[in-house]
């Protein structure tokens, strides 16, 4: 028994703590049903030890797959804060109001400037306005399927990389090292997201899921 | 014994189309059908499981049998549709092959 729950150690490395424990009654119940045959067969309950986790294979293989298919803890905690960027924002009173202000005020400031005849600032101002609104207004929006979720985390994509490439303009090769630092957290998020909707049927996607 | 990677899937989908099993019972139908040829390391069997069941192929449930809880696999609608296409595609597959061998 202490070879298996060494097993089952190895095996449920990294796996939150829900899906730790199916694995571990799965794994158990298969284990034992494996005992009792061997024993029916004629093996004494050593041998029988011994062929049930031989015929379990390798913990470190068998963790590599159900980490691909059952919730990590990372994974999981990600599930349980939901939708971190949005409650940030929603945190304090004001910097709601300044999410919520800023596109309006880029957009209005973009106008003014485009008539004043600074096309090409004005230009910037509106696309980021414009990007900020999209990204704000999401949870407003009836992003509910699978389908409205990659047209929308496309849409964000592209507004936010572009939004960086108009901002250094030329120099955006230069400074990628920058762009690639400041997209990493989000890089990381969506990794991870789309790692959760991969494991998780669709009924039970949360709302920040499709985002 | 041979390597069954990349056919697992479709060997318990066709292990659960006569009636619902446990897991223990797939790995066991598909070493006893196979006459012990495909083997594979049964640790592996639950996460297939778990890939079939978020793609909606088969349903689980838990069952009480001797005293003991134990969770039983079923295939759904979705999972024969998957299977016959599996079936169809293996025949393809295993007749070119054939053909090829054959000629040699």
């Amino acid at each position: 028994m202490f070879e298996l729950h060494s097993w089952l150690e190895q095996a449920t490395r990294h796996l939150a703590k829900d899906s730790a424990a199916q694995v571990h009654a799965e794994i158990r119940e298969h284990y034992e049903s494996a005992r009792e045959t061997a024993i029916a067969g004629g093996a004494t309950s050593e041998d029988a030890d011994r062929q049930a986790l031989n015929a379990l294979g390798d913990a470190r293989a068998a963790n590599c797959q159900y980490r691909r298919v059952l919730l990590t803890s990372a994974e999981a905690r990600m599930l349980r804060e939901g939708n971190w960027e949005a409650k940030a924002v929603c945190s304090s009173g004001w910097l709601k109001r300044l999410a919520i202000g800023m596109p309006i005020v880029m957009v209005a400031a973009a106008t003014v400037l485009f008539l004043a005849g600074r096309a090409a600032f004005a230009r910037d101002l509106l696309i980021g306005g414009v990007g900020m609104s999209l990204l704000i207004a999401a949870p407003l929006l009836p992003i509910n399927t699978p389908r409205r979720g990659l047209i929308f985390r496309c849409a964000k994509w592209i507004t936010v990389v572009g939004a960086m490439v108009l901002m250094f303009g030329p120099n955006s090769a230069k400074w990628s090292w920058l762009l690639i630092s400041c997209l990493w957290p989000l890089a990381w998020t969506e990794w991870t997201r789309a790692s959760i909707r991969r494991k998780l049927p669709v009924k039970s996607w949360p709302r920040h899921l499709y985002l | 014994m041979v390597n069954l990677k990349g056919t697992l899937p479709t060997l318990i989908l066709e292990a659960l189309m006569d009636e619902p099993c446990h897991g223990y019972r797939i790995a066991q139908t598909i070493k006893e059908r196979s006459r012990g040829v495909l083997d594979f390391k049964e640790g592996t069997l639950y996460p297939a499981l778990h890939k079939l069941e978020n793609e909606g192929m088969i349903e689980s449930y838990d069952s009480v049998e001797k005293g003991r809880t134990r969770r039983y696999y079923r295939i759904t609608g979705a999972g024969r549709t998957m299977l016959a296409k599996d079936r169809e595609h293996w025949r393809e597959l295993s007749q070119a092959v054939t053909m090829i061998l054959g000629e040699a």
